[in-house]
Parts: structure tokens; C-alpha cells; sequence
């Protein structure tokens, strides 16, 4: 009780009592969560307005004789003629490691009923992405812990992948399972005590998602120990297009900041094709001029300025990093459409997911011939590009051959064996959701398929095979496995044990 | 859409043509309107609306709309406007208008900008910091 007397007491000593000066203006009209307001004649772009009852807003478009601003949350209460206030300050939102494990909306206030944030910085949700100067190429991995992923389509830390395809092919999932690995491989490197281990913290932003498949998501972080190390920031399909259209700033803002303070972050935004649809529907209410499919002009800066800060930076500014995961879905696999070209022109590459293949049940139905990373195999693990440099060559060669074979009957025993092994190598990459391999159990089972162990086994059992083998190297070869992590290279010594290992296995499973 | 910039831009030209050294002239005003009657241009009743926003908006500029609680001297009034004349580098005039709910203190408005120095204001501001 004293404590809040106390607290009452040091306010009101604190309270100004010289004279406030504010710049304002009055409400012409409100409706569609956006508010046309008359004065405001020191606003400045993009910068929060107070509107009464605590709600906020952000000038957008600022005109000669009024201001047009989306309102933040509820706008039912506003009327015509309410006073609005500039404050002078960019948004800004609450950041920092006391937000992991946390469930936010747009404006990074908790939603999860888990009580008050403790964060004591905020940081601008807009922000001018870092310059060439601070930045440095990507040199180190980030593992998916997918097969398919890690061996062909090599993620770096500060690489922007797009993740694109049609609805329910698996694009949520690919980026959960990121998630999840990130935190399996932080629980391991920060049980090791090694000093040079660097987390990657986690950011998941949905966008214009329904509720339950939020929560769907939130279930599978929580069970596989994962949300400890994640910041969830939630604008679901029931909030309003201003929220929808904040959210991926404020997560980026939340992701900026362990960058900023040398930390490493993963951000997936799921998914940008609404968040382009909400700015458009945010832009027409404004009365902006539209241009293709109605999207505004801006609507490529839109995407552009937000993939950008994720980033590199080098010694000199901290050495953290900003991974961004973007998802994008596409309508009946066009790749063309506005969206996904603006938005696999800005990006370092693409996980292109197709239905056909998700339909056969290869699960992650990553199209190999049109996927691609333009910059992650400068990070890529060396003991992964030891086993798997000509895998993606062999699989797209299968792919060919594969269509072609439909209409011949006899084969030569060359093209046979070419599709022989183009058929284990895609029963190989198959892969149950939210179960993520370590890359030393990858490098194990890709080093086998390259030295021929599974060619005598049926195609129909390869998943089983694989499994078996992992399961064997898991319980009966740890120190290998270790051993491979650590090196992080086949070299001549590893390559034998190996060999001596993946040969007892065979035994046992024969 | 068209329609309504032309309006706009008509009734700028008209706000012009009521200034007489960059302020508002009662008498052009007069003038305008007195013209505007006799010869009503297309979409009169627009014209006039978004005349009459526009010399609201000049005349708010040079008058500063002084709140007060309790009793203010007109000394204080003009001592106020001269103030804020050298502040915007044009003419202000005062007006002073009772306002109980101020509680005590003062609250100044010139066009978009207000300066308050109420006590009503301070407890709000105390109550946004409790809260």
C-alpha cells in the first residue's frame, strides 16, 4: 500500500506544471479504421497520433488540407469533431529477450494472458535497413534440419528464402520446423558451455491468419520446446488491415534488435501475400491512386524495405544477424502473378513447394528445378556439400529422365540406374512435419546414399531404411555423431569410422 | 473527384482575392461574397462551403481562443496576443472564453496548436501515468 502511495507521490512531484504545447487537429470523417483529420499541420509521415480514449494512429498520407491516418485497434468510439494529438515519435514497440516466449499483437502488447512484458526498450517499428557499409556476406549456416533444404537449398544466417506455393502444401510447416531446430540446436550448443556458440532466437509472424491455426502453431512450438526460444507476434484475419499491415514491421523491429546487440534471429512472416492484400485494402480507404491488381505503386517499397533489414552485419556493428523466412502463397502455382515476382526479385532465393508432388505424398514437397539459394552455399556446413554437392544435379536428372521413361518401355541399363537412384534419393528427403534432423544424422545417412549402401534396398522401405540408420548412429554411435558436428568436414578418419558404423548397421538391418 | 478539386481550387482563388497584405480583409470578404451572390458560379452551395472553410481556417490563425478559469485581466489577453504575434510573426487577436472545466490555469489555442497550462490537463496527464 505504501509503495503505490509512494509511487502516487513521486508522479505528482514529477508532474509538469509549465505550460504544455501540442499541435492538434479534429476528426472529419472515420470508418474503415481510417480517420481524414483536419490541422495536424506539424504531423509528420508515419509518425503516432493520439486519438481520444488512448487509441493510437499513424499519419499516412499527409495531403494540403488534411491528414489521412489508419487508426491502430478499435475505432468504433471516435466520432466527428474528437480532438487528435501529434505526439512527435515514430511507433515503437517493446524488444529484448524478455519478449521470448511471448505472444504479441502488432503493437507488441501480450495477448497470451501470461501477464506484463518485462521489457524496458522499445524500438521504432520503421526503421532505414543497415547500409553497405555495416554489412558482411553470409558465411554461416542456418540449418532448416530438412533434408531436402540443407543439402540442396543451403540457408545462410542473414538470407532472405522465400518460401512459395500454393495453399496447403506444406509452406508453415517448412518455417515451423526451422523454429523448432533452431531451439533443438540451442539447447545442445547452450548445454555444451562452448563460448563461440551462437543462439538464433526466433520470430513468427502471422498475418491475416485465422485464430485457430495460430494457436495450432503455438501448440506444436510449446510441445516440441520451442516457444522459449520464439517471439510470436499475431495479427489474425479478425484484426483490422492497419494491424495486419504493422505487424511484420513490429516483428522486424523485435528481430533488429538482437541483430543490433550482436545476437543471431530467425523471422518468418506468414504470410506476405495478405500482408499485401491488407495494405491495398488499407491504401484504397486512403483513396491512394492503385495501379496492378489494385495493389498501390508502393507496394513493391512495401516488401522491400521490410526484407532488407534483414541482414549481416559485420565485427564492427556486433556481428548478429536477421534471417527472414517470407512466406508467399501462390493461386494455382503462378509464379508470375504481381506478389511473388516483386517478392522473389527482392529475396536471396526461393523454396518453391508444388501440390503435385505434395499430392504423391513427398512431403516437403520442394520442387527441386525451381528452387533455389542464391547465396547460402557460400554458408553451407562443408561436410554437407562433401555428400550431397551432386545430389541436386542427380534428383533434377531423375526428374527429366523420370517424365521421359513414361513413354519408352526399354531402358538401358545407364538411364535404369539413373532412375533407380532418382527414386531413393526422393524417398530418402521425405520427412514428417515438425520433426527436424540434426545435421550430423543428415551428413551419416546422405554419406551413405553417396557410397551406394542403400542401393540394394527396395524403394518402398528407404524411409524405414533411413530412419533405422539414424536411429542406429543416434544410440549406438553418439561419439561419431559428435565428432561430425564438431569437425563440421569428412576427413579421412571420420570417413572410415563411418564406414565401419554404416557397414554394422547394414548388417543388423539386412 | 475532378468536381471537387476544381471547387477546391476556385475557393482558393477566392480566399486570395480576400487577402490584403497576407491577412484577411473583413471588407474583401464582403466583396467576395457580395459578387459571388450576383454572379453564383456552378455548384454554388460547394463553392461557398469550401470558402467558408478556408477563411475559418485563416481567421483561426491570426486569433488565439484564450480558455480561462476564474478571472483573467484584459492586459493579460493582450499581453498574450503579443506574445504569440512575435512568436508566428503575424497579427493575433484575443478572444477570452470562460471555461469552468479547465479547473484552474489557462489554455491557448491558435489554429492546430494549443498551449496548456490547466490544471485539468495536469491530471490527466497524471492520471495516463497512474493508469
Amino acid at each position: 500500500m505504501s509503495s503505490v502511495i509512494e509511487q502516487i507521490e513521486q508522479q505528482i512531484a514529477n508532474l509538469q506544471t509549465k505550460t504544455v504545447a501540442s499541435n492538434t487537429g479534429k476528426i472529419v470523417t472515420v470508418g474503415d479504421g481510417v480517420a481524414k483529420i483536419d490541422g495536424l499541420s506539424e504531423v509528420m509521415y508515419n509518425e503516432m497520433i493520439e486519438f481520444p480514449g488512448e487509441t493510437i494512429g499513424i499519419a499516412l498520407n499527409l495531403e494540403e488540407d488534411e491528414v489521412g491516418a489508419v487508426v491502430l485497434g478499435e475505432a468504433t468510439h471516435l466520432r466527428e469533431g474528437d480532438q487528435v494529438t501529434c505526439t512527435g515519435k515514430l511507433l515503437s514497440v517493446p524488444v529484448g529477450k524478455g519478449m521470448l516466449g511471448r505472444v504479441v499483437d502488432a503493437l507488441g502488447r501480450p495477448v497470451d494472458g501470461k501477464g506484463n512484458i518485462e521489457s524496458d526498450e522499445t524500438y521504432p517499428v520503421e526503421k532505414i535497413a543497415p547500409g553497405i557499409i555495416e554489412r558482411k556476406s553470409v558465411d554461416q549456416p542456418l540449418m532448416t534440419g530438412i533434408q531436402a533444404i540443407d543439402s540442396m537449398i543451403p540457408i545462410g544466417r542473414g538470407q532472405r528464402e522465400l518460401i512459395i506455393g500454393d495453399r496447403g502444401t506444406g509452406k508453415t510447416t517448412i518455417a515451423i520446423d526451422t523454429i523448432i531446430n533452431q531451439a533443438n540446436i540451442n539447447k545442445v550448443g547452450l548445454a555444451s558451455g562452448d563460448p563461440n556458440f551462437r543462439p538464433v532466437y526466433s520470430i513468427y509472424v502471422a498475418v491475416g491468419q485465422k485464430n485457430s491455426n495460430v494457436a495450432r502453431t503455438l501448440g506444436v512450438l510449446e510441445e516440441k520446446g520451442a516457444l522459449e526460444y520464439t517471439i510470436v507476434v499475431s495479427a489474425p484475419a479478425a484484426d483490422s488491415a492497419a494491424n495486419q499491415y504493422l505487424a511484420p514491421y513490429t516483428g522486424a523491429a523485435m528481430g533488429e534488435w538482437f541483430m543490433s546487440n550482436g545476437m543471431d534471429a530467425l523471422i518468418v512472416y506468414d504470410d506476405l501475400s495478405k500482408h499485401a492484400a491488407a495494405y491495398r485494402q488499407m491504401s484504397l480507404v486512403l483513396k491512394r491512386p492503385s495501379g496492378r491488381e489494385a495493389y498501390p505503386g508502393d507496394v513493391f517499397y512495401l516488401h522491400s524495405r521490410l526484407l532488407e533489414r534483414s541482414a549481416r552485419v559485420n565485427e564492427d556493428n556486433g556481428n548478429g544477424s536477421l534471417t527472414a523466412l517470407p512466406i508467399i502463397e501462390t493461386l494455382a502455382g503462378d509464379l508470375s502473378a504481381y506478389i511473388p515476382t516483386n517478392v522473389i526479385s527482392i529475396t536471396d532465393g526461393q523454396i518453391f513447394l508444388e501440390t503435385d508432388l505434395f499430392n504423391q505424398g513427398i512431403r516437403p514437397a520442394v520442387s527441386v528445378g525451381l528452387s533455389v539459394s542464391r547465396v547460402g552455399s557460400a554458408a553451407q556446413v562443408k561436410a554437407t556439400k562433401q555428400v550431397a554437392g551432386k545430389i541436386k544435379l542427380e534428383l533434377a536428372q531423375f526428374r527429366e529422365l523420370a517424365a521421359f521413361a513414361q513413354f519408352g518401355s526399354d531402358l538401358d541399363a545407364r538411364t535404369k540406374a539413373q532412375l533407380d537412384r532418382g527414386s531413393r534419393i526422393v524417398e530418402l528427403f521425405k520427412q514428417p512435419a515438425f520433426n527436424p534432423i540434426p545435421i550430423e544424422q543428415q551428413v551419416g545417412v546422405l554419406w551413405s546414399m553417396q557410397n551406394n549402401y542403400f542401393d540394394d534396398i527396395d524403394v518402398s522401405q528407404m524411409v524405414s531404411a533411413s530412419d533405422a540408420l539414424r536411429d542406429f548412429l543416434v544410440s549406438r554411435k553418439e561419439s561419431l555423431l559428435t565428432a561430425i558436428r564438431e569437425k563440421a568436414k569428412i576427413d579421412d578418419d571420420l570417413a572410415e569410422q563411418l564406414k565401419t558404423a554404416v557397414d554394422e548397421w547394414k548388417a543388423s538391418f539386412a | 473527384m475532378k468536381q471537387d478539386k476544381q471547387i477546391k481550387e476556385f475557393a482558393k482563388q477566392l480566399l486570395k482575392i480576400s487577402l490584403e497584405n497576407g491577412e484577411l480583409s473583413a471588407e474583401r470578404v464582403d466583396g467576395v461574397l457580395k459578387s459571388l451572390e450576383k454572379n453564383p458560379p456552378r455548384h454554388h452551395l460547394a463553392t461557398l462551403k469550401a470558402y467558408l472553410k478556408l477563411v475559418a481556417r485563416e481567421v483561426a490563425k491570426s486569433t488565439a481562443v484564450i480558455s480561462h478559469a476564474g478571472a483573467i485581466s484584459p492586459e493579460t489577453a493582450t499581453r498574450i496576443a503579443a506574445q504569440l504575434s512575435s512568436k508566428y510573426g503575424r497579427s493575433i487577436a484575443s478572444v477570452t472564453r470562460e471555461d469552468p472545466s479547465l479547473i484552474a490555469g489557462l489554455r491557448v489555442v491558435v489554429d492546430c496548436d494549443v498551449y496548456d497550462a490547466s490544471i485539468a490537463s495536469s491530471l490527466a496527464t497524471l492520471e495516463t501515468a497512474l493508469s
